[in-house]
């Protein structure tokens, strides 16, 4: 029943990245943390989408630019993490390779909106230049490019978790690296992506004195801890 | 002047929703954008069924602009449609429009108000709040803002009709613009320190993982540091490789663990 309702859920992020309402739900942070709820632990989605949430953050999607989708791999990665870990138990080797999946699955994911885009340039823009375009008609293909998308996110979830699920059950009891250097290395990554969307707010030079002003703030709260 | 009826207008805003279901490399959201201008076309053109479809064929070819300003372009082009407006008029109008809803759709909602919320959710995450908390507030804030983006842009465009143009050039629009870099690299400021120092979740299988309170060693925290120094000189570009150096990470985890056992 989990996994019918996590497959449901991907369907739902995966629509919402672009064709329906874009309300954000498929922002890793939340579309990881409502995976993790329906496996009845959010507090461990919450930690997979916070780290690809930062790598998200980043992307823009622009224009015709063709981009990772983030938040189905997100519910996939969720997935794999949550089945693959004891709740509990210290799993930073098991987060760092849900965080890696779940950037790799970001590709995968995308390739397949772009396949989905050019079937709907066959369908729908096909149809329309063929000149016998109706109102019925173009409600009927629109409707059904929504079904479609939601339908292939599903897929992708699905077909998702199972992939970060084996890799988590099978790399999980190998990984040779510490701790604490797993944790380091997601942390640095976090911490230079964090540093790149500055990029976002008119970059370093624009922006350095509100910048300053943060970093102050966030090293006194470290501090007072 | 013809007024569009109240249920009409409602339809094609609800319908603004949908309006990038069948986005494609070729017409962009164009399909969708007659889609959802179909309810004023059927009020505009009661009983003709030629022209409802002639007008949806006229609007079905390319157009661009960001999901959430579309409701301005539609409300404008309702209103044009419904005053008998000639197609070349509409046409060369939503020409000079797509351009700029384009472009300050991307700079206000892409690379400002959504990188914005979603660093506050994660500042109000990294203070300790539960993991609900920091959702839902990611989720209010962003959607207030988006929802309002949408029924105002809506109400402009139904009320401005051509002079739409100088309305969203207006100061204030540009006041706002400024204002979100600013709050955004403040937080983006306070948020380093925490997520290189602090615990990414309270409660989380990574805070236990690094001991009792949470922290890194030193020479982690020197690190990302310089990974922040980096972050700041290259910006959005440094996404691949950092992508790809946690990949080869993963497989020299993976594949030296199978040597050892």
């Amino acid at each position: 029943m989990n996994w019918v309702a996590l497959v449901l859920w991907g369907g739902w992020v995966g629509a919402d990245t672009t064709s329906f309402a874009q309300v954000m739900i498929s922002r890793p942070i939340v579309a990881a943390t409502g995976a993790g709820l329906i496996l009845g632990r959010p507090v461990e989605g919450l930690t997979v989408g916070v780290l690809l949430e930062i790598f998200a953050l980043i992307i823009l999607p622009i224009g015709a630019a063709r981009y990772p989708e983030y938040g189905t791999a997100a519910v996939a990665a969720c997935a794999g993490y949550v089945h693959a870990v004891t709740e509990g138990a210290p799993a930073a080797g098991a987060l760092f390779l849900a965080v890696a999946f779940g950037l790799l699955w970001e590709r995968v994911a995308g390739a397949t909106v772009t396949a989905l885009r050019r079937a709907n340039e066959r369908l729908v823009a096909g149809a329309a230049e063929q000149g016998a375009f109706t109102a019925g008609r173009l409600e009927r293909l629109h409707l059904a490019a929504l079904g479609a998308d939601f339908a292939r996110a599903a897929l992708v979830v699905g077909v998702g978790s199972g992939a970060a699920l084996l890799l988590l059950r099978f790399a999980g009891p190998v990984w040779a690296i510490g701790e604490s250097a797993t944790a380091g290395a997601l942390a640095v990554a976090a911490a230079t992506m964090l540093a790149g969307t500055q990029a976002l707010f008119d970059g370093w030079a624009g922006r350095r004195v509100t910048f300053g002003l943060g970093l102050l703030c966030g090293l006194a709260i470290l501090l007072s801890r | 002047m013809r007024r569009l009826g109240r249920w009409t207008r409602a339809r094609v805003f609800l319908r603004s929703f949908l309006v990038q279901a069948s986005w494609n490399y070729r017409t962009l959201i164009g399909s969708g954008f007659a889609f959802a201008l179909v309810p004023a076309f059927r009020e505009v053109f009661r009983g003709d069924d030629r022209a409802v479809d002639e007008a949806v064929r006229r609007h079905a070819r390319l157009f661009n602009s960001h999901p959430y300003l579309s409701p301005v372009a539609l409300g404008a082009v309702a209103v044009l449609e419904a005053e008998g407006e000639g197609a070349e008029v509409i046409e060369r109008f939503k020409t000079a429009l797509r351009g700029s809803l384009g472009t300050l759709g991307d700079r206000l909602i892409w690379a400002g108000w959504r990188p914005l919320c979603v660093l506050f959710a994660l500042a109000v995450l990294l203070a300790g709040a539960a993991w609900w908390v920091g959702v839902l507030v990611f989720l209010a804030l962003y959607n207030a803002g988006h929802i309002a983006v949408r029924v105002l842009g809506y109400q402009l465009g139904l009320r401005e009709g051509l002079r739409i143009g100088e309305q969203i050039r207006s100061p204030g629009v540009m006041r706002v613009q400024r204002a979100l870099p600013t709050l955004g690299s403040f937080l983006a400021g306070l948020l380093l320190p925490l997520v290189v120092a602090g615990p990414f979740v309270q409660g989380a299988a990574l805070t236990e993982a690094l001991g009792d309170r949470g922290r890194l060693p030193l020479v982690w925290l020197a690190a990302g540091a310089a990974g922040a120094l980096v972050g700041l000189r290259f910006g959005a570009r440094v996404r691949t490789p950092v992508v790809i150096a946690l990949w080869i990470i993963t497989l020299g985890g993976i594949l030296a663990g199978m040597d050892g056992s």
